[in-house]
């Protein structure tokens, strides 16, 4: 039987919320999606772990993940009951640049549970011995990631990546050096300046109308002052090669990355096309020369990311030990793209990141979570729409062109975590010098 | 939508090779989800071949008659679409999703490699080193890496079918040969041995047509049946403990409980939820909340098809409590499920937290396909999908105590002290 043609599909276009902003300065972006029985709801917070001090890093995710334990009206875990009671799950996430905390109901329930979610953001109790467990908790993920090899290579890449004077060099969770000063009065404090509705952005999905959403979170009311200080700027990179000693480990963790332009940059549709292709698809240049070809990795990714107002680009991958080296060598000399991308490249990269987007975008948590993306980076819902033309237009001359100007692969930060005995003179023979 | 009332509406066939169909149309959905089990899994496994049946899957993806190596993922990801596939004891499962238009071409792939499977010996050996690298990332490399070996050590012998993992061991994959493929493939990959769904966007007569089309080719050979099995591993208790370099000492009490088919499981989840699912939850309200005895307490359940089933209970202790110690505490929280049950209230948030993961699963054309295939091979009918949700509602506080009572009796919990180097 022949091969069967493809029909085309009609073109996607990321749905468009209403958006409000009430009087406590709350700004609503509501998707009204009738036929999703689980809503996803998230307030995106405009907090900069910046003004986390030194010696009390850690704070803002402390605070955070202890701000469903009690509230002033339903302590001691009586409002974490009437959630549960209601399907609810809370979740949240603090990054450098912004804080988002949600959850997710069954749409049918959400009346009920929306005036709870108010009273979590508005009123939470931060008793001493629920903060002190959440403390102890971060210092044991905190441990637990030093003994997993990627995130332990994940830390030290990034402290390779920044200066370690700047926030963005450390942990967003702190460390147990600084987790070990904070209080419940810290979270308390933290709290009242951060957890504000003004220039705060709720996204929410689901089968609800905006009505019993406005209803639901219009009791939420300012209490504090932002603080204002700007944030330091981003500071400069150079090239650094580190080993993260695991003695023991049977393989070796890879990551090559560099901080690089955003989603402002005109060559971003480009790059994001040319990294799929070089390192994001299962059939990139890498995976199939690295695992395909050579079997030396159950897989290598990467691609860029983009951030607030700049972005990174990284490859990462689990290789056996005695092939670190060669895999290393092998993956700059694939990032120099001597070869130019070619069209059928450059087409199945675009094929898949706009075609990928229905999928992508099914359910109300996958909206949420690209809203809230946008909200926190500054960017209107209408950014994806445009940034889907624009990947659409994109040449096989424009994304070698942008990748070969944005990445030089001499200049990438390389962590290695595995047997520094073995892998540091593996680095050494491949001319790069190990700090 | 009233809470118990899910209605998807499926349509089940048969082909005369005896590949089976069900078609789950939703026409609201983005993509249409191809997903394959194969009923092989590791539990299928002859000694001195372990590991196979996931190799195999590895396999699958390195070219047939009419598709080169590696061009399965590449069409699909070039298509916007996703593809993967998955081992367990029990099957082994294929899947896409893929825009409409590419329903055809996505079936014609899949009925291509289950035609003309064509394995070279170079595809074969990098697979092999792929494989090795995998369980070193997953397993050798990781800490607590032989925790679930152990664990399922504790309850199977080695030569049990269950008594090993679907990683299996590295000797035997060396040893296995392209001889293994072909005699696996005619053993366990005849049509009448698959299960496919497709969900989305397409209506009961386009897939089964499109199934006829593209399968109905493949030549009628008998179903293959698992061998018999005993039905029981180590039902009294065992108790290890091991020293690792590892951040922390946990404590890992199992049961042998029924098979996932068994009447019992709905409420034993439900009694687990009760216990640590949550902030709410007995023991971790018990334990962590309002004593210092456990930093965490979780649950899980692994189930098995053919045998018993492992549940476990996972605790980490608190600063100068032993793991002996947080092991009994934990068994005490049990022992007062058994005697009490839960209240209407606990059962309650149980019920209600149990609906809303459930609508979760259902949520994408993905995840309903292989909610819909598990439901399928596990229970022997489709269907399912749109009853386990009224069954979880019409549980009573007494159904959670009896399942505890007959399954997570403290004198039949298995001990698996897992101690971390330099910790009390």
């Amino acid at each position: 039987m022949n091969r069967p043609d493809v029909l085309l599909a009609t073109p996607w276009h990321f749905p468009t919320p209403t958006v409000v902003t009430l009087d406590s300065g709350l700004t609503v972006w509501h998707f009204h999606l009738p036929g999703q029985h689980v809503a996803t709801y998230e307030v995106v917070l405009p907090t900069e772990l910046t003004h986390e001090s030194r010696e009390k890093e850690g704070i803002a995710n402390v605070t955070l993940h202890s701000i469903d334990e009690g509230t002033h009206t339903h302590p001691d875990g009586g409002i974490g009951e009437l959630l549960e009671t209601q399907g609810t799950t809370l979740h949240g996430a603090t990054r450098y640049r912004y804080t988002t905390f949600g959850g997710q109901s069954p749409s049918r329930r959400l009346r009920d549970v929306l005036p709870l979610f108010a009273e979590v953001l508005m009123e939470p109790a931060y008793a001493d011995r629920d903060v002190a467990h959440h403390i102890e908790a971060q210092i044991a993920g905190y441990e637990s990631r030093l003994a997993s090899p990627g995130a332990a290579n994940r830390i030290a890449l990034r402290a390779a990546l920044y200066d370690p004077e700047h926030r963005d060099s450390r942990p967003t969770g702190g460390t147990p050096e600084t987790l070990q000063n904070l209080t419940a009065a810290d979270a308390v404090a933290w709290h009242r300046a951060h957890f504000s509705p003004v220039g705060a952005t709720l996204v929410i999905a689901g089968a609800v109308e905006l009505d019993e959403v406005i209803a639901g979170v219009a009791g939420w009311q300012a209490v504090g002052d932002r603080p204002t200080e700007p944030r330091p700027p981003s500071p400069g990179q150079e090239r650094k090669v580190v080993v993260v000693d695991h003695p023991d480990a049977v393989q070796a963790t890879l990551a090559l990355a560099m901080r690089t332009v955003t989603r402002d940059d005109p060559r971003w549709p480009a790059l994001r096309v040319a990294g799929h292709a070089v390192a994001g698809a299962f059939a990139s240049r890498l995976n199939l020369e690295l695992r395909e070809r050579l079997g030396y990795t159950y897989g290598i990714r990467g691609g860029f990311a983009p951030g607030v107002d700049e972005g990174q680009f990284s490859v990462g991958a689990s290789v056996r030990t005695e092939v670190a080296g060669d895999s290393i060598a092998r993956t700059i000399e694939a990032l120099s793209l001597k070869d130019a991308l070619t069209e059928q490249e450059v087409d199945d990269a675009k094929q898949f990141l706009i075609g990928i987007a229905p999928l992508a975008n099914e359910t109300s948590a996958d909206i949420v979570n690209q809203g809230a993306t946008l909200a926190g980076s500054g960017l209107s819902p209408e950014y994806i729409n445009a940034h889907f033309a624009d990947l659409a237009q994109v040449t096989a001359e424009e994304a070698t062109a942008a990748f070969r100007e944005v990445v030089n692969p001499e200049q990438l930060t390389i962590a290695v975590t595995g047997a520094a005995a073995e892998l540091v003179p593996a680095l050494e023979g491949l001319g790069l010098s190990v700090s | 939508m009233t809470k118990a009332d899910l209605h998807y509406e499926l349509s089940q066939h048969r082909l005369d090779n005896g590949l089976q169909v069900v078609v789950a149309p939703d026409d609201a959905a983005p993509g249409v989800a191809v997903n394959i089990w194969v009923e092989v899994g590791s539990a299928d496994e002859v000694p001195g071949r372990t590991g196979f049946a996931h190799l195999f899957e590895h396999l699958m993806f390195q070219g047939s008659g009419n598709v080169a190596s590696g061009e399965h993922m590449a069409t699909v990801e070039a298509l916007g679409g996703t593809v993967n596939a998955t081992t367990s004891s029990d099957r082994t499962n294929y899947f896409e999703t893929v825009p409409p238009g590419a329903l055809d071409l996505a079936l014609w792939m899949e009925a291509d490699r289950f035609a003309s499977l064509a394995i070279t010996p170079e595809n074969f050996e990098a697979q092999r080193q792929v494989v090795k690298e995998e369980k070193r990332q997953r397993y050798d490399n990781q800490p607590y890496g032989d925790l679930l070996e152990l664990l399922v050590a504790q309850h199977f012998d080695p030569s049990h079918p269950y008594g090993h993992l679907t990683i299996g061991s590295m000797e035997d994959l060396d040893a296995s040969s392209l001889d293994d493929v072909a005699s696996f493939f005619a053993a366990w990959y005849p049509a009448s041995n698959l299960r496919l769904v497709l969900c989305g966007p397409v209506s009961a007569d386009e897939g089964l047509t499109l199934a006829e089309k593209h399968f109905g080719d493949l030549p009628t050979l008998a179903k293959p049946h698992r061998r018999e099995m005993p039905a029981h591993g180590h039902r009294s208790p065992e108790s290890l403990t091991v020293s690792r370099q590892v951040p922390h000492s946990l404590s890992y009490l199992s049961w042998a409980t029924p098979p996932a088919a068994h009447p019992d499981i709905p409420a034993l989840d439900m009694a687990l939820a009760v216990l640590s699912d949550g902030h709410a939850s007995r023991l971790h309200r018990s334990l962590v909340k309002q004593s210092d005895v456990a930093y965490e307490v979780h649950s899980g359940m692994l189930t098995n098809r053919s045998a018993d089933s492992i549940t476990t209970v996972i605790s980490r202790p608190a600063d100068g409590v032993s793991l002996e110690q947080v092991s009994d505490a934990v068994l005490e929280g049990i022992n007062q499920l058994i005697e009490d049950g839960p209240g209407e209230a606990e059962l309650d948030r149980a019920v209600a937290q149990f609906e809303r993961d459930w609508l979760w699963e259902l949520a994408t054309t993905s995840g309903r396909a292989d909610a819909i295939n598990e439901a399928w091979l596990v229970h022997g009918d489709p269907q399912r999908v749109n009853t386990s949700l009224a069954e979880v509602l019409a549980l009573t506080p007494e159904d959670l105590r009896l399942a505890a009572k007959r399954w997570l009796q403290p004198d039949a919990a298995h001990r698996l002290l897992y101690r971390a180097e330099n910790a009390s």
